[in-house]
């Protein structure tokens, strides 16, 4: 029997690290520093030859803008179902959250160009994928934030408002105490999440080349999962290739290091 | 934090006179989800003393208590305080709530060190004000001065059960309420820790109303001058603490009497 699980595990344990170790092997030739910063003679070149920090910092700032409008929407939620909703209303917003994280992400991004890129007018622009991002994390991240505020115990709340407290002290001086670090957790998982999205993000945000830093919200940016997208179609062009694979390892070891926080994090504060 | 013993113990928390309070329901009813929790419940409390509360599990007597200070909001008829409808507080609920103060059957204290603990319920101006001495006041009517004096700045985890307990109920004294709630407040609780308890509540009944639910029907005779008992979300009977024990006027009473292990002699 426990030959029987090793070997129905194995394969779940070894095939992410041979992924891993295969992504790494084919970014190889392409990784190094040059890469990330330009080259005196790529510098005002594009797609396969631009210095890859202007994709990194277009997707952090989707992502750190996504995380900024979501996380106040997502705090209201948990507030809500915590200080006002009855178990009726509980139900109804756990249920919307499942059905939320649900919807295909490319769905979203397809409302995101029909109603902000083409019926607003905001065009392909870091706007309206920073919205679709923030809509995309916001069923994650209020879930994340219920669960912490649900893990402070009963007796506290009941003793902080027996005390007089009002709601708002009870937030400031018990529950953000007692929560922080599931909330900060919950917050890099959804960063995680909004850094691996792709799709909607093709579709209201990003362009390929000819952009190296948004001039406003209203202007398009570059990103590394585009960046991957587009070089990836260059099936002949072998420095394509080996560019986006290292782009592939960069935007891995970001959506990893936000995910490995999360769960370092989730440790500490089990214990 | 560390001065504080070299510091005289005047009497900070006597600086306004005591408002003796006094509490009158008028057909109190709770239903929560098709159930009956409470039936027209009417009592008084007196200006002070200690009333206990008791009667079986499920009788009503929590809910009960966490009606008076409006944790539980989903009742009707009328609770008065000084002829005052509760629902019509002047300064709000939460002011009521430092009025009429509460401490729960299992001990919550915050994740902040001891002294902290026992000023949480202040308001920030509150808490600067005379902090150390508000401390060590509160803290002596708890009877837990003398185990933590030299340690106010340890984290309130630290302390056992019945020292936990005990610093809710210094953490419920710092508000200087005027009445004050316990719901089984020595359940589990060391008899040495009981004892104190006991103590500090014996005292602070001279000055204020204290209710106080137990299933201890022992302890129910040592402490409290009146005792209500319920049952079934009634009070059944209401009656002096010696006239309850030894000639129960209500045939619920007597069986509840005779069913509980306590020598009521």
């Amino acid at each position: 029997m426990k030959i029987l699980l090793w070997f129905l595990a194995l394969p779940a344990l070894l095939l992410p690290a041979f992924a891993l170790l295969y992504i790494v092997y084919q970014a190889l030739p392409a990784l190094d520093w040059s890469l990330f910063v330009g080259t005196q003679d790529t510098k005002l070149h594009f797609g396969a030859n631009q210095a890859l920090w202007q994709q990194i910092s277009g997707s952090l700032l989707m992502m750190l803008l996504a995380c900024a409008l979501a996380s106040p929407i997502a705090m209201s939620i948990a507030l809500f179902h915590q200080l006002l909703a009855g178990p009726r209303q509980k139900l109804f917003i756990h249920a919307l959250l499942q059905v939320l994280q649900g919807i295909p992400p490319i769905v979203y991004g397809l409302c995101g160009l029909v109603l902000l890129v083409h019926l607003l007018h905001w065009g392909i622009s870091l706007a309206a994928g920073a919205v679709i991002l923030a809509i995309i994390i916001l069923p994650l991240l209020s879930s994340n934030t219920i669960h912490a505020l649900e893990r402070i115990p009963d007796e506290q709340t009941e003793s902080a408002l027996a005390l007089g407290l009002t709601p708002f002290q009870l937030l400031i001086r018990v529950w953000l105490p007692n929560a922080w670090s599931s909330m900060l957790t919950g917050l890099l998982l959804s960063m995680a999440r909004a850094l691996s999205e792709t799709a909607p993000i093709l579709f209201t945000a990003t362009v390929f080349s000819g952009v190296v830093w948004p001039d406003s919200i209203f202007s398009p940016v570059t990103s590394l999962q585009t960046h991957i997208f587009y070089l990836a179609q260059e099936g002949y062009n072998q420095h394509a290739i080996d560019v986006a694979w290292a782009s592939a390892v960069v935007l891995l070891g970001l959506v990893l290091s936000f995910s490995l926080c999360a769960f370092f994090l989730r440790r500490f504060e089990d214990h | 934090m560390n001065n504080l013993q070299k510091k005289t113990s005047k009497p900070m928390l006597a600086e306004t006179q005591p408002q003796i309070a006094t509490l009158a329901l008028t057909n109190l009813s709770l239903t929560l989800t098709d159930k009956t929790i409470l039936q027209h419940v009417s009592l008084s409390l007196a200006a002070s003393g200690i009333t206990c509360l008791i009667g079986p599990s499920g009788a009503g007597k929590s809910s009960l208590l966490r009606c008076l200070n409006l944790l539980q909001k989903a009742w009707s008829g009328q609770i008065e305080i000084q002829q005052q409808d509760i629902r019509q507080w002047p300064a709000g609920e939460d002011a009521l709530r430092r009025f009429i103060v509460l401490i729960a059957q299992k001990p919550a204290v915050f994740p902040v060190s001891i002294a902290e603990n026992v000023i949480f319920g202040l308001s920030r101006k509150q808490r600067k004000t005379n902090q150390d001495v508000r401390i060590k006041t509160c803290l002596q009517q708890a009877a837990l001065w003398d185990e933590v004096k030299y340690r106010l700045d340890e984290p309130a985890k630290n302390l056992s059960v019945g020292q936990q307990q005990r610093l809710c109920l210094a953490r419920a004294l710092a508000l200087q309420p005027k009445i004050l709630l316990l719901d089984e407040p020595t359940a589990s609780l060391d008899p040495r820790s009981k004892q104190l308890i006991e103590a500090s509540l014996k005292t602070l009944a001279l000055t204020m109303p204290v209710l106080c639910v137990t299933h201890d029907l022992e302890q129910a005779q040592r402490l409290s001058e009146k005792i209500i008992f319920m049952c079934d979300g009634k009070v059944i009977e209401t009656a002096d603490s010696v006239t309850f024990f030894q000639q129960p006027l209500k045939l619920e009473s007597r069986e509840f009497l005779r069913w509980s292990s306590c020598d009521c002699d």
